[in-house]
């Protein structure tokens, strides 16, 4: 809409099958929060609810480090080296995020010291990376 | 065929660096408002913390609703482009799915509207599964071609 999807290709660094994934991880955590909100389920704990989230992360890294082999074996090795140290920070901040999110939301009690500017702290660093590498693209 | 040119940007003449920082902007402030309100350091209204969405969604609209009034031009030939204005009607459809969705998440936050969660992401699912149709429509012709 804002962006061309060539544009949000080069910007963020994932390939259009990569943004599909993690779309499709968004939609099912959605409907497990939704689940879990409205009909209130012990057995689905907060940890089974980011399931799809850290699934998608493992399956995103998966996928970048074939293609990085790939680039490598094809004398690509700085496009391999700086395409897997970007995909690799983007997905482990947002990693850090889920996995704090999700331990303040199933800790209610143990993790009252974990505030939710601790929480995002990782994607406040993400937007200034995203940022730095627009200015680079553009 | 080229699979990524079916994704039609709205505002080309602005570079992309200042399209980011457009974005960067509302979201910055954004997360600031929504850490603010979820640490309980202000109580203001979750309509306000939404401020931000609200400006960069009008933003949005408002520039599709002057380039689809471009169409109302006359001697423009409306042959030319027509997956264009199915896009274009699919973004302003979508953008309203986003408005739906934040809107009743507020009313629900501020308990003015006693629904369940469900019906709130009822908008949004549907936004994420245009989404997904649109990009898997340009992952799938590359598929074919490899």
């Amino acid at each position: 809409m804002l962006f061309s999807l060539r544009e949000l290709v080069q910007w963020l660094g994932f390939a259009t099958f990569e943004l599909f994934l993690h779309l499709l991880a968004l939609l099912v955590f959605s409907m497990l929060v939704a689940l879990r909100a409205d009909m209130f389920t012990p057995m689905l704990s907060w940890w089974l609810v980011f399931v799809p989230l850290f699934a998608a992360d493992g399956l995103s890294t998966y996928f970048t480090a074939i293609v990085s082999i790939r680039l490598y074996q094809e004398n690509e090795k700085r496009l391999a080296v700086l395409r897997l140290l970007w995909v690799l920070t983007v997905l482990s901040l947002k990693l850090v995020c889920e996995v704090l999110l999700c331990q303040k939301l199933a800790e209610k009690e143990q993790a009252k010291d974990l505030w939710f500017g601790l929480i995002v702290s990782p994607l406040f660093i993400l937007l200034q990376l995203l940022m730095i590498r627009a200015c680079r693209v553009n | 065929m080229d699979g990524q040119s079916q994704f039609v940007c709205l505002c080309p003449q602005m570079s992309l660096a200042q399209r980011v920082l457009l974005t960067w902007v509302f979201t910055l402030v954004f997360l600031i408002m929504l850490v603010l309100k979820l640490d309980g350091k202000v109580q203001w209204n979750w309509f306000l913390i939404f401020l931000p969405v609200w400006v960069f969604d009008s933003i949005l609209i408002l520039m599709l609703a002057i380039k689809m009034a471009g169409r109302c031009k006359p001697g423009y030939d409306p042959r030319n482009g027509s997956p264009d204005l199915r896009l274009r009607a699919w973004y302003l459809t979508a953008m309203l799915l986003k408005l739906g969705f934040c809107l009743t998440l507020c009313a629900k936050l501020e308990k003015l509207a006693d629904v369940k969660l469900t019906f709130v992401f009822i908008p949004l699912w549907t936004m994420l599964l245009g989404a997904l149709v649109e990009l898997g429509l340009n992952i799938f012709p590359e598929r074919r071609e490899a």
